[in-house]
């Protein structure tokens, strides 16, 4: 059962001759494949130390860590693009059971993409001479009266003949009496020129092509027809999309109030300012309190410990914005009321990921610092929660 | 000082929008943008002799383009017209028309062309929104627009069975609604009775978000006509016109971090929509709007808006959504088009509401137009750290 042009078994059969042993040589995984429905199957890819085995499966899969479920189209659009994966998976055409982040981080290193090569069908002089009537260019033809034929040698080869007469044009098999130009050559040359992978001057003047006739004639057969176009070769006006990865270092002067945050951090203390009038314990410090409009001026200390009032545990796998490299998941983010901060000021920052399971509202939790702190959000590690 | 006093009224005469899908390779952004203002100024049966001035914004991050605009001009069609370029993130569609009004209405200009529009897939969307994020602070814990806590919020609130269920009904509702219009990107063809499949097997993006809770990436643009109400009432228009009434726009501060303390402040929806209905005496949203059409980047967050933009309390919200009161012929619908969860060309999502609830009004929506008469609408926008703008549209000069 083909589905956009291919089997899903074409896929698995492919598997082996696209993976890249390098990009797996730390990778130990079983990835359990089911395509339902007519043309499906079940499969297993076994990767192991820069190894793989693909097996069909009957029954039951098991053993696998991860398994990628859909039925057998959505499987083959998924996988050459022609589906979204990401609209698969929101409406549950595809499934996967265990580690999603695999289909956006782990496969995409460890195969070269599938695709499918169409199979290039060879154009032979009867295709383009089926053509010529199609192709044909009544405008330029009006009080005409032509006939070519063409003599065409070797495999694929034939005898022809297009005639031009009273604004329209017929072509015959066979050699027509009282041609005005009759011209022999190869098979293969005609449909060089025609296709233009041959140079259709050089093949007259090196005898490739034999005129008997009207040589001007001969000469002026592209003038009545549209260029012929090998449908086959559509490939190369296929619409294309430039692939460009921006890097940039960047560089952010921190000012004196913020500034004096970093500087906190380097005696891992946590600064924040105080607006006169409300009192309200700002963090990270800012110039200037934006509900009093009023320059805030004293620091206090606030912490270290506090209390989670809210959560992001991430399983999405998202490009950590500072590395552009895709995090690891499950990360979690918490939102800590420090000790000593006035009611609506929190700190957001990240809980340690051992710590996940017991991560709830109200979970009391202390930062961990690093050893040599240098002014940097990075001189936290993260928080961690306090039993 | 008399603020939001409009010099004249303003009218919406055309308005064009591309289909929004997640590829569009067979257009890049001027033919895309091209394809939304030739449709906008069919609309209106107005050629580019009839427009004074452009204005047009995306979320230059995106596609990390400098002067959009000046690339876009072939396809704009600004030669040798003044044009403006507004860029304010997820709330830049709704800026450009608060913009266009505001062009208008000061009798700057007659007739003002607004362009919103966003192509996702040649951008890096989660990477765009990370760097728009203090770069001091809290950049590095930035996760896009993904986020749990407001599910977590409304777990804690509901309970976890009433809580589930009201995001999901509403995830649905709106595929219902996208499902009647042939433009929206994602059209999933959901059933209710997929409801507990989904809330338990959908996969989790951070929390209790789950992939079918959030919205999509799409490409897309959309263009929009204004003019003053001498120009409407001299010329005529092709289309009956949509008068905007009034409209605007909450910000708080910049960071996202101290949002979660012991107290919450002031949602910016709700001060928002507090100022614009006091200002224009609507007592009761509810019953005032025929449509609301709102930018509701998932479906926990939409049901949680929706509390604020129509300044409910308590669970009032679920209540309206439990009763069918936001379906298509619902006391309020919200979201005909299938909203922002089923497309969302960032720059032109916050216009599509305006153009979408306008489309309401004038009653030719096509078939996901509400069945009884739509006078009074509401769109919102909304952007960043919490940036919020609202739109009051009317089908008569009547205040």
């Amino acid at each position: 059962m083909e589905y956009f042009g291919t089997t899903v078994a074409d896929i698995f059969n492919t598997m082996p001759k696209r993976f890249i042993p390098e990009e797996a040589k730390d990778v130990d995984i079983v990835i359990g494949y089911e395509a339902t429905g007519p043309g499906g199957g079940k499969w297993k890819a076994i990767m192991k130390h820069g190894t793989l085995k693909v097996e069909t499966v009957e029954g039951e899969l098991t053993g696998c860590n991860t398994t990628i479920q859909a039925d057998a189209e959505t499987f083959v659009g998924v996988t050459l693009g022609k589906i979204t994966a990401i609209d698969a998976l929101t409406n549950q055409k595809l499934r996967v059971v265990g580690d999603v982040k695999l289909l956006m981080t782990l496969l995409p290193k460890v195969f070269v993409p599938y695709s499918i090569t169409p199979a290039k069908k060879e154009v032979t002089a009867r295709d383009i001479l089926s053509t010529v009537k199609d192709r044909f260019r009544r405008d330029k033809a009006q009080g005409v009266t032509l006939s070519f034929g063409y003599d065409l040698a070797g495999e694929g080869g034939g005898q022809w003949s297009i005639i031009i007469k009273d604004g329209k044009c017929t072509v015959k098999e066979g050699l027509e009496d009282n041609l005005t130009v009759k011209m022999t050559m190869d098979a293969g040359t005609y449909v060089g020129m025609m296709t233009g992978t041959l140079d259709t001057v050089a093949a007259f003047t090196s005898g490739k092509v034999k005129i008997d006739g009207d040589m001007m004639a001969a000469g002026a057969t592209a003038k009545y027809f549209n260029k012929y176009v090998d449908p086959n070769a559509q490939e190369a006006e296929e619409l294309l999309s430039v692939k460009v990865i921006t890097s940039v270092g960047m560089r952010f002067a921190t000012g004196p109030v913020m500034g004096k945050w970093f500087k906190g951090m380097k005696e891992k203390k946590f600064l924040a300012n105080v607006c006169p009038s409300c009192k309200r314990t700002q963090i990270p410090p800012r110039e200037v309190c934006a509900f009093c409009h009023i320059r805030a001026g004293e620091y206090v200390e606030l912490g270290p410990e506090g209390t989670v009032t809210n959560y992001d545990i991430v399983y999405y796998a998202s490009p950590d914005p500072l590395t552009g490299v895709v995090r690891n998941t499950p990360y979690a983010g918490v939102f800590v009321m420090l000790d000593g901060a006035t009611e609506q000021e929190a700190l957001s920052f990240e809980l340690k990921t051992e710590d996940i399971p017991k991560l709830k509202k109200g979970a009391r939790v202390r930062p961990v610092w690093s050893d040599k702190p240098k002014g940097h959000f990075s001189d936290i590690l993260y928080f961690e929660i306090i039993n | 000082m008399k603020k939001h006093k409009k010099n004249r009224n303003v009218a919406i005469i055309g308005i064009g929008q591309t289909s929004l899908s997640s590829h569009k390779e067979d257009q890049n952004q001027a033919e895309m943008i091209y394809e939304a203002v030739r449709s906008a100024l069919a609309d209106a049966k107005m050629t580019l002799n009839d427009i004074d001035c452009i204005v047009h914004g995306n979320m230059e991050l995106f596609e990390m383009q400098f002067q959009p605009d000046m690339w876009h001009a072939i396809g704009s069609g600004a030669f040798g017209k003044d044009e403006y370029r507004i860029t304010t993130g997820g709330t830049t569609g709704a800026t450009l028309v608060c913009a266009a009004d505001s062009l208008v209405a000061s009798g700057m200009y007659e007739t003002v062309l607004a362009i919103g529009f966003e192509k996702l897939q040649e951008a890096n969307t989660t990477g765009g929104i990370t760097n728009m994020s203090d770069p001091l602070w809290f950049r590095n814990l930035q996760t896009g627009a993904l986020t749990g806590t407001t599910a977590t919020d409304m777990i804690d609130e509901f309970g976890e069975e009433r809580a589930k269920r009201a995001s999901m009904k509403y995830r649905i509702m709106m595929d219902k609604h996208a499902m009647l219009n042939p433009r929206a990107h994602r059209r999933l063809g959901l059933e209710y009775d997929q409801m507990e499949d989904l809330m338990k097997n959908s996969p989790q993006l951070v929390g209790e978000l789950r992939l079918i809770h959030m919205c999509s990436q799409s490409d897309g643009a959309c263009a929009m006509i204004f003019t003053s109400e001498d120009s409407v009432k001299k010329k005529g228009t092709a289309k009956p016109p949509v008068w905007i009434r009034d409209h605007e726009t909450s910000h708080r501060e910049e960071t996202m971090s101290n949002l979660f303390g012991f107290k919450r402040p002031k949602m910016t929806h709700r001060d928002c929509a507090e100022k614009l209905f006091k200002r224009n005496g609507v007592k009761d949203p509810v019953e005032y709007f025929d449509v609301f059409e709102m930018y509701d980047p998932s479906s926990w967050w939409a049901m949680d808006w929706l509390r604020e933009f129509l300044l409910l309390k308590d669970d009032e919200h679920l209540k309206l959504l439990e009763a069918g009161e936001f379906d298509l012929d619902g006391k309020c619908p919200i979201n005909p088009s299938g909203g922002v969860i089923a497309s969302n060309p960032i720059g032109a999502t916050a216009m599509l509401r305006p153009a979408e609830a306008a489309m309401q009004i004038r009653g030719d929506a096509g078939a996901h137009q509400i069945k009884k008469e739509v006078r009074h609408a509401l769109a919102s926008g909304f952007g960043g750290t919490l940036w919020t703008v609202m739109i009051m549209l009317e089908k008569e000069l009547n205040w």
